[in-house]
């Protein structure tokens, strides 16, 4: 099965003389990209996401590609007759899980986001935090091969922000294509593999400096191996920066979301590397970016 | 296939849990205590107790296609794809009314005498009970295609979808070509004569209809917004 997404020339409108919210779209989706969707509110973000999740279909042009994907939407809705663990179950199963492997999965994803005390609470008394929980829950729990997040973040809180971005990291490195929208332009900043701006029902490949490093909160790395010993494809392929302070000790700069999927590459690979140190850098123009912005 | 028994389940917990099937079963008990009393022409009972049926199959579509928030309906169709999430709601509608039917049938040929209009002629209580079966699912059949076709996505206003819910469902009872109208005339013509007619035609035509229809709406289902 093609597991590439590709729009070909796709155009979308409400109705059948509506004018066209997109128009002339050309995106290739490949397996283990991470794609940023960006423009002003109303421009066609959410329709766009709808049909890579092939939830629309478009009105002209072709999508193509069947990977099993999985969807947030931008605002869940609590009035569903479930508790969240049985609504999770029940997704788990609609995604191709068994029941026990469903319920199992639901209970760690419940436990990941800090929400496992409310699992078995009916969905009519969850806050909207708590239900944005769940709807994240539900998206990853069968390890879809696409993940379409529209403002996935919003309402979370810090944790399962952060959560999520590592939940996203482990999924591009674990082969499944993430695209996403959200507000905050810092979000996965430095781990993106394109970003796209929505302008005028048309579709522009912007291009970014990803190694700058006001580019949101890294992790630095430094690991020893044999002198002379390349680091793994993947760990370099994720670091913005990479240099060799002596003979065989690497220091890598990542992107702290990144971080577990980075140590986890040098850790299992033949022979391991020694992590000698992890630390949490913070780049100050960034905070002080971050500060005079609120 | 897995996906389409987990996603009949997950349609069918939403229709159980939400109540909302209620009014329309109650609606049809009430619409059976009327017309239907103990001691009564077996097949003109059955024949009542199959038309009515058409429209609470129809509500219950609806009730099945709206019981889902737009944004949990997306989350699904992403997995599934919208046609097969839509399909789900429609079967599942569709086998409520057919278990609401033929629990009503079996109640109906129960309590119902078995002899012809004229209280003379036998008509055996089983092959009565068969036929009248095979009414109540013609239909069930037709009421989901009535459903299907005034619901989302084919008609998104309420105040639109349900005159022509109401009176398509009225139609297709009445209105001679109609595969649920030969069913029961059947019925009630052969109570007349004293003979159970056997009702396959009208099931298999009210089959094909109501397979045209779902694939119709389903097929829809990516092409309309919420």
């Amino acid at each position: 099965m093609q597991r590439d997404l590709r729009l070909d020339n796709v155009g979308r409108r409400y109705g059948l003389r509506g004018p066209w919210v997109l128009r002339g779209i050309h995106l290739t989706v490949p397996p283990g990209a991470l794609i940023r969707i960006e423009g002003p509110n109303g421009t066609g973000k959410s329709t766009l996401l709808r049909l890579l999740a092939r939830i629309d279909a478009p009105s002209e042009g072709r999508v193509s590609g069947a990977p099993r994907t999985a969807y947030v939407p931008e605002r869940f809705p609590t009035a569903l007759p479930f508790t969240a663990l049985g609504y999770l179950t029940h997704l788990g199963t609609v995604h191709g899980l068994s029941r026990p492997a469903a319920t199992r999965a639901a209970l760690e994803w419940l436990d990941r986001f800090g929400a496992a005390a409310y699992a078995r609470t009916p969905m009519a008394q969850l806050s909207k935090g708590s239900s944005q929980k769940v709807a994240v829950a539900q998206a990853l729990l069968a390890d879809p091969e696409l993940l379409v997040l529209d403002e996935a973040w919003t309402g979370l809180d810090a944790d399962a922000r952060a959560e999520l971005e590592r939940a996203v990291a482990e999924r591009t490195a674990a082969g499944t294509a993430v695209v996403f929208v959200d507000h905050d332009p810092r979000r996965l900043a430095g781990a993106r593999d394109a970003t796209y701006t929505v302008h005028d029902g048309g579709l522009n490949r912007r291009t970014e400096q990803t190694a700058s490093p006001h580019n949101g909160p890294h992790t630095t790395v430094v690991v020893q191996g044999r002198s002379g010993a390349t680091l793994p494809a993947e760990a370099l392929r994720i670091a913005t920066g990479a240099d060799e302070t002596a003979p065989g000790t690497h220091r890598l700069t990542v992107p702290a979301s990144h971080s577990d999927v980075v140590l986890r590459a040098l850790l299992t690979t033949r022979p391991p590397w020694h992590v000698v140190s992890v630390s949490r850098e913070t780049p100050v123009p960034f905070e002080a970016e971050a500060e005079s912005r609120r | 296939m897995t996906s389409m028994r987990a996603l009949l389940r997950y349609q069918a917990a939403l229709l159980a849990r939400s109540q909302r099937w209620l009014p329309p079963f109650i609606l049809y008990a009430a619409f059976l205590a009327v017309g239907v009393q103990s001691g009564q022409p077996v097949l003109d009972s059955l024949g009542y107790a199959a038309a009515a049926l058409l429209p609470v199959a129809a509500w219950l579509v609806r009730i099945c296609v709206s019981n889902e928030p737009p944004a949990a309906r997306s989350c699904v169709s992403a997995a599934v794809g919208p046609g097969r999430a839509h399909l789900a709601a429609l079967l599942v509608a569709l086998a409520a009314a057919a278990a609401l039917g033929t629990a009503a049938i079996v109640v109906v040929t129960l309590i119902s005498d078995p002899v012809g209009a004229d209280h003379q002629a036998r008509v055996p209580r089983l092959p009565a009970g068969a036929a009248g079966l095979l009414a109540a699912l013609a239909c069930a059949l037709l009421g989901t295609a009535v459903g299907a076709l005034t619901a989302w996505p084919v008609l998104r206003s309420t105040g639109r979808a349900v005159p022509a819910m109401l009176l398509a469902a009225l139609l297709s009872v009445v209105v001679t070509g109609s595969p649920a109208q030969a069913a029961v005339s059947g019925l009630v013509t052969g109570s007349r004569s004293g003979t159970v007619p056997m009702p396959v035609l009208p099931l298999a035509a009210a089959a094909l209809l109501t397979a045209a229809a779902t694939a119709a709406a389903c097929a829809l289902t990516s092409r309309r917004s919420t």
